[in-house]
């Protein structure tokens, strides 16, 4: 079942017995989450080899730099349905928490669209950003969709177009590109060139239409999760199905190709 | 039926199985509820667990019931309780088997009421109730990932403790299910919080575990090479451990690598009619009755024990008592590509014929969904219908709604069926489901088709689905051409206009509402037996007028609506009026008392008009929170006792258990409000965002009083990232909790202060109180009331400013709020003597704080007065010139230190009833008559419930 079946050392090398504990809590909040990525920062660049360096530091970084400013505009009264809004959050962390808290278990269920991220802590070392690109493909792609469901579901609501909430979830576009300029100049466009060239490759991702972003995709899966979210077989089916396409763009964002982004 | 399933040994759980038995058992304190969630990946042992444990808390004399969740998503609502009292009831002697038939009636029962769904929760609590027989019940549930939204809805409803049960929940949950959309992912992160609830995952084994688990499989140690081999390829699953190691013992190792392989390879050994009935059982609904098996696979009797035992002994199937189910999700998947599309059709076919014959367990829903596998859309389509009807009897309408869309699917094409009807019953199972885009889009398919619905009667409906849905601006659009078609009759057109003044009043439009309002009561007027719609639209017009200039015109539509209810004599109307009465003198006007009056009036005619449990308990709700806010806590808390009898569910529940907890915070009575609080969050966990903001002030509250300033700040931050910009109130409560809770941590210097989030919630009071000057007058004079609280409280964090906290004082005077004013001349003291002045005027506030906490049994409060007063030695009783508490003024005085509550308590005492009785007598918890009793110590300066008494009857003497 699983190659690395609980084989000697453990996932997080050194930092390993903080990281678990770190885990061990499931925060229920956004205030809480972002504290959340603030220690989880402090723990992943003191994981050897590679420190600094870490591609997993990489993403974490620009991750909790993203909730923060999330959290202002919460504080700030930028958005429409905060409840919406802090709930998805919430939601969405809790994805990137499991996927670290299975991959800390050496569990087979860990998402390869995660997998192919946290397997390069050991090295080899990659570029900051095809290293943070990963990560955000993995929580984007692959993520996002489920927790916008569940939230949905949650809030007794539904991913409408055009609604307060749909909103909302661009309007987390705007952080991506206002907040952080290299990552619009060095990636947002380049990356899609990139989701471009593979569009023929990577079949039924696209669905034919030309996309914009792939916040945009997400939501579209959402919705198409939304339809199916009582039927476990075929939920489970679209589950695989963006798990697979995810770690087939992780893995070619971390190959050398990726280097082509910075 | 022989297997040997239970004869390999259980590795490595021992620790886990005394954790869970002490959490459901032993630890759990009586009228108490707590719950376990074990989850973990397939074949990792959780059904095996649930066995071993149900076993041991049966042994320790609780009733155990078992039930499973089925995945054929259409399944019927609460079926995994049902079934788990069909199999208690073939176990149990006659008398108890009488009470869980009759608990299996209430759901056969045809009984629609206006709060039906939650008179079922209560009539099944009941009946539990009857069935543990004062033994406290457990409830083992596997394969919750699959559970009903109705099962759902119930588990939390008795965790919460509403159902006044002694519950423990085991319930195993696949964590692979978890990882996608789950709707129990939500519920679980909340649940895991509380002190009752553990979720436990359970890992695979370590690899001593595994050696051990196959050594006792092999029945002789294992090779080095043999234990890493295995090892390896196991990964510590106790499932696939003991299955390859049945492999290597049964010497069959080596030709198959993967446990698939291995199952693979057990399907071909088998001989034909075994293969047929493994087959058979796949394509079965869990568990398959023999009889049925039978009649599917067609073979003679001798014949298909032969079969089936075959399939036990390759560990394919296990048998129990009712029936044969698959060994494990793995061969299902095995399976699965082994058959012929056309084979699985057949076989569902024949368990369709078969199941009309007979009936059985979940009947419609099984055959619905064996005809529809088996390609028979025409004969699916009866069943279909049936289950929905039979879910919506029960109030299932997420599994009606599912089975309505079979139904519209099946009669797709199909000759001479009323399709507009079905598309009908489906869009509205949708609507009450939440499924509002579906329902939207059936409706659209309702208008497309063929109907003679008429099109006024749509854009009613697509409106109505359109608001709940939330999105007002496309409902507001219906109505008006709901207004505007041709073939409106007067009362549809009374109804629209109505509902459109409601959902204009909900956005804030008042004038507007109140147009459409009276251009609906005149429309109704016209109209006979168009008493809900002058109901509706009174409410909405003396709203409207309530929050623009003239309140007692609004007040006297709502009483004429009142009395036109009462003269058509229609039980929800009236119950109506007397809501929307009581809520808006409780509400904007804030004449509180007269809120208080009508409210309890209007409890005790809707209890006469059989409507006690919906309505009777939300107008206790208004009465207490008004009695709460004019001071009358000891009237408030039997009000709020005596509703909660009804045991309500949902919003009802939240709402009463919120005040009741409001009192508990206030009483300082840390365990109840904590317990309160639990059950809030329990039932929140189940979805739905209201009332999450006022739990989160609750929990603020309650952190100040214990000095956990940075607990108060936690709550409060996470309030504020979740409230709407528009909740002027709920967000100016808010800042206030913010602000005092940093004051607090700046005067005691237990925590330090956040300047940061001291900033913060200034620029958010400044944006509040920007805001407020746009809104309509009675909302700016709540917030105005919070403002002052906030602008003093800000000043005790750079020298405090005792003309702010006198301002406080006075608006919270004139609301009439007992509380905050005691609370305000509180800190107004403390500035007084902080700057060393005024030291009388601080004397006289403080003798005024004094009494206004005593007289409410504000016990933190009163002793946040008694300590600075003993600091500043300012004697609080006026006439004894002693401090408080010490004794030697006359026993007269003594009691006169006690609210009306605590006098109420002594008497009982003092006629020597236990707390327990006593409770049962005033109507509230054992532990909060134990709080009253020690504060009654506190007060008479006792340490003996003797002593107490001979206080209480000398002063009788």
């Amino acid at each position: 079942m699983s190659e690395r079946g609980g084989c000697g050392e453990p996932a997080w090398g050194p930092v390993h017995r903080d990281i678990v504990d770190l885990l061990a809590d499931h925060p229920t909040d956004v205030p809480a989450v972002v504290d959340h990525l603030t220690k989880l920062q402090d723990m992943l660049v003191r994981l050897p080899p590679l420190l600094d360096s870490c591609p997993l530091a990489d993403f974490n970084k620009l991750y909790l730099t993203i909730t923060s400013s999330v959290l202002d505009g919460l504080y700030a009264d930028r958005f429409v349905d905060p409840v919406f809004l802090s709930r998805l959050d919430v939601e969405f962390a809790a994805r990137y928490f499991d996927a670290l808290r299975m991959w800390s278990d050496a569990s087979p269920s860990t998402p390869r669209a995660w997998a192919c991220l946290f397997e390069r802590m050991r090295g080899p070392d990659a570029r900051p950003l095809p290293s943070a690109a990963a990560g955000v493909n993995a929580h984007i792609n692959f993520d996002l969709p489920f927790a916008l469901v569940t939230t949905f579901d949650h809030l007794e609501s539904e991913p409408v177009d055009g609604s307060d909430q749909h909103r909302d979830y661009l309007e987390i576009n705007k952080i991506f590109a206002d907040k952080i300029p290299g990552l619009r100049r060095g990636y947002l466009e380049q990356w899609q060139l990139l989701i471009d060239m593979l569009n023929g490759e990577i079949d039924d991702w696209y669905q034919g239409e030309l996309i914009h972003y792939t916040r945009d995709v997400a939501w579209r899966n959402a919705q198409r999760i939304w339809r199916c979210r009582h039927d476990p077989h075929q939920h489970e089916r679209e589950r695989r199905r963006l798990d697979d396409t995810a770690a087939a763009l992780g893995r070619l964002l971390l190959s050398p190709l990726g280097a082509f982004l910075q | 039926m022989a297997s040997d399933v239970d004869t390999t040994p259980l590795v490595g759980r021992d620790d886990l199985m005394a954790t869970v038995r002490s959490a459901l058992l032993d630890d759990v304190t009586p009228g108490n509820t707590a719950a376990v969630f074990l989850t973990g990946e397939s074949g990792v042992g959780k059904t095996r667990l649930l066995h071993e444990v149900g076993g041991q808390l049966s042994h320790g004399g609780a009733l155990v019931l078992t039930g499973s969740c089925l995945d054929i998503g259409d399944a019927s609502p609460l079926h995994p309780l049902r079934q788990a009292l069909r199999r208690l009831d073939a176990d149990l002697a006659p008398p108890t088997a009488a009470s869980v038939r009759a608990l299996l009636g209430v759901f056969a029962e045809d009984r629609a009421g206006p709060d039906g769904a939650g008179a079922l929760l209560e009539r099944v609590s009941r009946g539990l109730n009857v069935i543990a027989g004062g033994r406290p019940l457990v409830l083992v549930l596997d394969d919750l990932q699959w559970v009903d939204r109705t099962t759902r809805q119930l588990l939390l409803y008795l965790l919460a403790g509403l159902g006044d049960l002694q519950l423990s929940v085991l319930a195993a949950v696949r964590s692979e299910s978890l990882q996608g959309a789950h709707p129990l992912r939500r519920v679980l992160t909340e649940l895991r919080r509380l002190r009752s609830v553990r979720v436990l995952d359970l890992a695979p084994l370590d690899r001593s575990g595994t050696e051990e688990l196959a050594t006792a499989v092999m029945r002789r140690p294992l090779a080095p090479e043999a234990a890493e081999q295995l090892w390896q390829r196991s990964g510590g699953n106790p499932f696939v451990v003991e299955e390859l190691s049945r492999e290597l013992r049964d010497g069959r190792d080596g030709l198959s690598d993967t446990l698939r392989e291995v199952f693979l390879a057990r399907v071909d050994a088998l001989p034909r009619p075994a293969h047929r009935a493994v087959h058979a059982v796949a394509a079965g609904v869990e568990p398959v009755e023999h009889w049925l098996l039978a009649r599917v696979v067609g073979l003679p009797e001798h014949e298909l024990l032969d079969a089936v035992r075959a399939a036990v002994s390759h560990r394919l199937l296990v048998g129990s008592a009712d029936g044969y189910r698959l060994r494990h999700r793995l061969v299902a998947e095995v399976l699965e590509d082994e058959l012929l599309p056309a084979e699985r059709a057949l076989l569902h076919r024949s368990y369709a014929e078969a199941l009309t014959s007979a009936p059985a367990e979940l009947h419609q829903a099984r055959l619905a969904h064996h005809w529809r596998l088996a390609g028979e859309p025409e004969r699916a389509l009866p069943a279909a219908v049936a289950a929905a009807e039979e879910a919506e009897r029960l109030y299932g309408y997420a599994e009606a709604h599912r089975h309505w869309s079979v139904a519209v699917q099946s009669a797709e094409g199909l000759p001479g069926v009323d399709r507009a009807t079905l598309l009908g019953r489906a869009a509205e199972a949708a609507h009450h489901c939440g499924e509002y885009a579906r329902a939207l889009a059936l409706l659209e398919e309702l208008a497309g088709a063929d109907t003679d619905l008429p099109a006024c009667e749509l854009h009613i409906r697509r409106a109505r689905y359109l608001a709940a849905a939330g999105r007002s601006a496309l409902a507001e659009a219906e109505y008006e051409q709901a207004l505007a078609v041709a073939d409106c009759t007067p009362g549809q057109r009374a109804t629209a206009a109505a509902r459109l003044a409601e959902l204009l009043l909900q956005l804030g439009r008042y004038a507007e509402a109140g147009e459409r309002a009276r251009e609906a009561l005149a429309l109704a007027e016209q109209v006979d037996g168009a008493t809900t719609e002058v109901v509706l639209a009174s409410a909405a017009l003396g709203f409207s007028e309530a929050y623009r200039q003239d309140p007692d015109a609004g007040l006297a539509v709502l009483r004429r609506a009142l009395a036109t209810a009462e003269r058509a004599g229609r039980p929800e109307d009236v119950a109506l009026a007397y809501l929307h009465l009581a809520e808006l003198l409780t509400g904007p006007l804030n004449i509180l008392e007269e809120g208080v009056v009508v409210a309890r009036r209007g409890a005790e005619r809707v209890a006469e008009l059989g409507l006690g449990r919906s309505y009777e308990t939300r107008l206790l709700a208004i009465a207490t929170n008004g009695l709460f806010r004019v001071g009358q806590w000891a009237e408030a808390e039997k009000v709020v006792a005596s509703a909660l009898r009804h045991r309500p569910s949902g919003a009802d529940a939240v709402e009463l258990l919120l005040a009741r907890c409001r009192l508990s915070v206030g009483y300082g009575d840390v365990e109840a409000a904590d317990r309160d609080l639990d059950a809030v969050a329990t039932i929140l966990a189940g979805g739905g965002a209201r009332h999450v903001i006022p739990l989160l002030t609750l929990r603020a509250g309650l952190a100040m009083w214990q000095g956990r300033h940075d607990v108060a700040r936690h709550a409060v931050q996470r309030g504020l990232t979740e409230t709407r910009s528009d909740d002027l109130v709920i967000l100016a409560v808010l800042v206030w909790h913010g602000l005092r809770a940093e004051a607090e941590a700046h005067a005691s210097r237990t925590v330090a202060v956040d300047d940061n989030a001291v900033r913060r919630l200034r620029g958010i009071a400044d944006r509040v109180a920007a805001r407020s000057e746009r809104a309509a007058r009675p909302v700016r004079y709540v917030i105005d009331g919070y403002l002052a609280l906030c602008a003093a409280e800000v000043s005790r964090l750079d020298g405090a400013d005792p003309e702010l906290w006198a301002r406080a004082a006075a608006e919270w005077d004139h609301r009439n709020h007992p509380y905050p004013a005691a609370y305000s001349r509180l800190r107004q003291a403390e500035a007084l003597l902080a700057g060393r002045r005024k030291a009388a005027t601080a004397g006289k506030l403080l003798r005024q704080a004094y009494q206004m906490a005593q007289a409410l049994g504000a016990v933190p409060l009163t002793d946040e007065i008694r300590t600075l007063a003993g600091r500043a030695r300012v004697a609080l009783e006026e006439r004894g010139a002693v401090e408080s508490g010490t004794s030697g003024g006359s026993i007269g005085e003594e009691l006169a230190a006690l609210t009306a509550r605590e006098h109420e308590v002594l008497a009982a005492v003092a006629e020597g009833l236990t707390n327990k009785e006593i409770g049962q007598r005033l109507f509230i918890s054992e532990r909060t008559i134990g709080v009253h009793v020690s504060h009654i110590f506190d007060k008479l300066q006792v340490r003996t419930r003797v002593q107490a008494s001979a206080i209480f009857l000398r002063s009788r003497a």
